[in-house]
This record gives structure tokens, sequence and C-alpha cells, in this order.
């Protein structure tokens, strides 16, 4: 056995690691002790925020497999999202359905809806693409305004969803969401980390660079984009579902236009056909207007809807900035800071491509 | 009447649209919030110069207006979108929807969000016996839409930056060999097109009240320039009536909240049978 070296393959089995270095099983290991401590320490306020982050992490995850790895640039991350919300709320408010039973179907429902969505993507690409899942979105989003015209108490007021429970335990407190929520996210996060790793996902990211090259080399491309779809709105619609349960109440005005935007740009920001990225990206968007709520309040003046204003404008700088200037997105500077260290004190370019 | 004011309005989104995606074969999602806030510029100039909005301070609004919007158009080409020349279209699809985004908060920003309306020619032109009646506003959408699409074309047609505007769509690495100044070109373009949106935004403003929310009308004009094809000019004029006329008539007949979904019923319709559009190139779709 030779020397192990982040540059130097021995075998097939090492580039297809998910941690390729010790020092990152250190990292790993750190920040799973300090995310399961915190809830010991943090305020409930926090606690909440960290569970937004989850919910987010789950959705962008989703979004990453479909726009980042398989390439194909959708706008309807927020009706998927909208559908697992309505399905779980249905069920489980009007057939009493126990979560266990209404999360899986909400999962089902989203994976039909985004095979449906899917198919115009066997027919164009791009930002036609795009176009056509704009228009779908908008069409769900009718469908399901009437629906709660019709079912709830009015057009507005919404559909209130139980507690999900098991046996005599009741999950309504924020730490015990806190664990909840991350053990789905860190699931959903391992699934993808493995997905992308397996034939599936190395046929995604073959379409994504080039969908005739793909064909050529004997990818089925129209049931691999379907797949990616598929994957994807479920992955969206399990965040929807979860956040139902969390929020407690489903209101179809939540799931605008705006919501896929903040979705797609928690991957542009996170970075583009990276897991990991989509972690950061997630966390880094659902964060950034508490943060600039929180900017505004230490100053000495009130701002009103002004700074209700400019915390709307933080996603967009931040989509703008980061395609101008960091395209690759937050785990390309995470790269590069790691690879200086690696490197140090040498001024080594990277030499591997990046995976991960 | 009014389909057709309604429609010269989307025409002219759609026009704006056509010219981006002619010149840069980028799709611009921020053109309802570019027409919106034209509109609100317009407001506040036509404020400061007189509350009254007519003679001479009109004409002094409309300059400010103008010169602003095509000022705007500039700076977002050489702010934003020169530096993805040659990145994939779809990124600089991506930055527009995020420049929407600031613009559409910006209207929150400076103008707190209040509802405008911009109160000219509302005088009736004639009324109907009916209770119908004609603005004079109508009037102006029609005859603003014509000359914006009549002057367009003389451009497109007859001088030379027009025809080497042509050039540049068809084909950017030749057009630059022969001494086309691309950059110029894709300035005029965004210039072109923020203008004609603020042209659009004001007559919207006339008609129906300043919102943030009111940003949803550059998805019809989006629509407009899909049904008639996303390079062609012409289509643009002809998709922004039958996206009127067809909004119009499902509020009239079917329901009014159908009526705000129609817009992307047809892009569904248009996508599934004719996805270049009803003057388009079809060989575009190969390129994206």
């Amino acid at each position: 056995m030779t020397t192990k070296s982040p540059y130097l393959f021995v075998s097939y089995a090492e580039t297809n690691r998910v941690l390729a270095e010790p020092y990152q099983r250190v990292v790993i290991t750190t920040i799973a002790a300090a995310i399961l401590c915190m809830p010991l320490v943090a305020g409930g306020y926090f606690l909440h925020l960290m569970n937004l982050c989850f919910i987010a992490v789950i959705g962008a995850v989703g979004i990453n497999l479909l726009t980042g790895y398989c390439g194909q640039l959708s706008l309807g991350q927020a009706s998927f999202l909208a559908i697992g919300a309505f399905t779980t709320a249905i069920l489980s408010r009007r057939f009493g359905m126990p979560f266990f039973v209404a999360i899986p179907v909400s999962c089902c429902a989203g994976a039909a809806v985004g095979f449906v969505v899917g198919l115009p993507a066997l027919r164009f690409r791009g930002i036609y693409l795009a176009i056509t899942t704009l228009a779908m979105h908008y069409a769900i989003i009718y469908v399901l305004t009437n629906y709660q015209a019709i079912v709830g108490p009015s057009a507005s007021a919404g559909i209130t969803v139980p507690a999900p429970s098991l046996g005599g335990f009741t999950l309504d407190t924020e730490r015990g969401w806190f664990y909840a929520l991350l053990i789905v996210a860190a699931l959903v996060v391992m699934f993808a980390l493995n997905l992308t790793r397996t034939y599936i996902g190395r046929a995604w990211v073959a379409i994504r660079d080039r969908d005739i090259a793909a064909e050529t080399s004997g990818i089925n491309v129209p049931r691999y984009k379907l797949l990616a779809f598929a994957i994807s709105a479920a992955l969206a619609a399990l965040a929807g579902s979860l956040g139902a349960y969390f929020t407690t109440v489903v209101t179809v005005e939540e799931y605008t236009l705006e919501l896929a935007i903040v979705y797609l740009a928690m991957i542009i920001v996170g970075g583009m056909g990276s897991v990991t990225g989509s972690v950061l990206g997630a966390v880094f968007i659902t964060l950034l207007p508490f943060a600039v709520a929180r900017l505004f309040e230490a100053l000495p003046w009130q701002l009103g809807t002004t700074a209700f204003g400019i915390q709307e404008a933080a996603i967009g700088v931040a989509i703008v900035g980061f395609l101008l200037f960091e395209p690759d997105g937050l785990i390309e500077i995470y790269r590069r800071i790691a690879v200086y260290f690696e490197r140090w004190p040498f001024r080594y370019r990277e030499l591997k491509a990046g995976g991960g | 009447m009014s389909i057709l004011a309604v429609g010269s309005t989307y025409a002219l989104l759609a026009a704006g649209i056509v010219i981006i995606y002619k010149a840069s074969r980028v799709v611009n999602f921020a053109h309802g919030e570019l027409a919106i806030v034209g509109a609100y510029v317009f407001h506040s100039a036509g404020f400061l110069t007189g509350a009254t909005l007519s003679g001479l301070s009109l004409l002094v609004t409309i300059a400010i207006s103008a010169i602003g919007s095509v000022l705007f158009g500039v700076l977002i080409y050489f702010s934003l979108m020169r530096r993805l020349l040659g990145r994939p279209t779809f990124v600089a699809a991506m930055v527009t929807i995020g420049l929407a985004i600031i613009l559409k908060a910006g209207i929150v920003v400076i103008w707190q969000s209040r509802s405008a309306g911009i109160a000219i020619g509302r005088q009736p032109l004639f009324s109907f016996t009916g209770g119908g009646r004609i603005a004079w506003i109508d009037l102006v959408s029609i005859l603003a839409c014509v000359a914006a699409f009549a002057a367009l074309a003389v451009f497109f047609q007859y001088t030379r930056l027009g025809r080497q505007f042509r050039g540049a769509a068809e084909n950017p690495l030749l057009a630059a060999q022969r001494q086309v100044n691309i950059n110029l070109i894709l300035a005029l373009a965004w210039a072109l097109a923020v203008f004609s949106a603020t042209v659009a935004g004001v007559l919207f403003g006339s008609r129906s009240m300043l919102s943030p929310q009111g940003t949803i009308v550059g998805m019809s004009g989006l629509t407009a320039a899909l049904v008639g094809g996303l390079d062609s000019l012409r289509g643009a004029a002809i998709g922004g009536f039958l996206v009127a006329a067809a909004t119009y008539l499902t509020a009239r007949l079917i329901s009014p909240t159908l009526a705000e979904t129609v817009p992307f019923l047809i892009l569904l319709a248009v996508m599934s049978w004719r996805p270049w559009g009803l003057f388009g190139t079809v060989e575009e779709l190969n390129r994206v």
C-alpha cells in the first residue's frame, strides 16, 4: 500500500470516497458534535432559525440534484413544496392520517407532480425549460388557491395541521423539532451524497455536461431527466411536508415564485453541483434576512419599511454577486481555503477535480 | 378598445424582451420590475415638476423619465450584463432574476410600497351610450405602441446602426470582426428595452394603481414575447394583443381569478405547440 495522498489514487474506490482526507473526518465529527450540543446552550429563537435551516437544506439538496447535477433549470421548486405541504395538510386534517403515513405519501405526490413538470424537459433545455416550469408553477398554485378557498374557513386563512405524535409523544417543542429535523436533513444529505456517486448521479452529470454525448454513451437521457425531476420534487415535497408540520398552518400565499427563486439562490450561493454546497447555501440564504434585520436593530435610528426592503434586496444582491464574482459558490471559497492550508507553506494549485 | 389599450402595453413590454433576446440571447426576467420602477420614477418626477401634470410639467416629466430610463439601461448593461458575455446565457437570465428582486425591493425602499396612480389622460375621449367610454390614455397607449413599433421597424430596416444591430444579433463574432461595436449595440439594446418598459409601465400606471405586486405584468409581457416568438418584433406586437384579448375575455366570461393565470396557461400551450412562437425562427430551439 502506497502512502495515501489526496492527489494520488491507487484504486477506483478512493476516487469515490465521500471523505477523501483524514482531516475531513475530524472536521465532520467536530461539526456534528457542535450541532448535537447546540440545544443545550442555545435559546428558542436560535433553535427556530436552525430548524428553518434544516428544512431549507432538504429542499436545497433536492433542487441541487436537479439543477446542479442534472443541469435542468427549474423555477418550480415552490410548487413542489406546496404540493408536499398541501398533501400533508389534507391527509392529516381531513383523513386523520398520522405523520408516518402523511410524509411518505406527500413525497410520492411530489414525485408524481415532479414527473409531470419534468415532461417538457424532454423537449427543452435551459431557459425555455425554466419558463415552462414557471408556467407550471402558476398553474399548480392556481389549483391550490382554489382548493384552499373551498376547504379552508376562508380564502386566506389556510389549513391548520396538527402536530405529529407517536405513542404518547407529541413533537411540538423547538428542541424536539431540532433533533427530528436534524436526523431527516442528515439522512437526506447522506442519500444525496451517495446518489451522486452511483450510476444515477454520474448519468445526471453526463447529461448536464453534454446531453448528446451522454446519449451516445448509452445513458437513457429522458429516463434520467425525469428521475431527476421526480427525486428533486420528492425532496422538495418532503421539505414542504415537514414545513407544514413545523409551522402548523399551510397557506398557498407562502409558496410564491419568490420562494422558488430563494431556493435557486441557495444553490447559486452554495455551489451548483455540490451537496455540501447546497447545505452551505441553504444556511446562508435562510439566515441572511435575519442577519440583515439584526444589523438594522443595532442601528441607532428606526428604518421601518426600508429595512424590510433591504432584507428583500439582500437575496437579490447575493444572487447577482455570486453569479458575477464567485460562480462556483461558497463551496469554492471553502475549497480554496482548504487547499491553501493543505499545501501550506507551498502554493501549489489544486490538482484534483472537485467532488462532494 | 380596452383590449387594444392593454394589448399595446403588453406589446411594448414584449418588444423590450425581444430586443434584449435578439441582441444577446438573454431572457430578461426583470422586465415587469423595470416597467414598474419606470412608472414610479415618472410619478415622482411628475410630483416634483408640479402635481397637475399638464403642459410644460408633463413634457419635463416625460423628458426626465426618458433620459433616466435610457441611462439606467446603459448602466445595467455596463455594470452587470457586460461581465456575463461569454458565460452561458441562462446565467445572465438568472442575474436578471436577481436584478428583479433588487428592483422590487428598491420600490419598497424608495417608495415605501405606496400605491400610486398616474393621473394623466383619465378624461373620457368620448362615451358610448351603453356606459362604456374611451379615455384619452387608451388612445395615447395605442398611438405610442404603433409609433414605437414603426420607429423600431424603420431603425432596424433602414439605419446603419440598425443594420449593425441585426448583424450583431445574427453573429456577434463576425459582426465584431467587421468593426461593429458590440458593446454599443448591447448597451443600446438595454437602453431601448428599459425605455420601452418605462413607457409600458407609465401606460400601465395610468390605468391601474402602481404597487410592487404590479411587477407581475412582466410575465404577461414575457408570454406575449413567447407567443409571438422571442426573436420577432412583429410577433411581439401580435402576441401582446393576443394575450390581452385572452386575459380580458377570460375575466369577462369565466372568472377574474382565472384571468391572472391565463398568461401562464397560454405559455404552456405555446410551449407544447410551437415553442418558437408564431413568428420566431425555428432553429432557435437547438441553440438554447
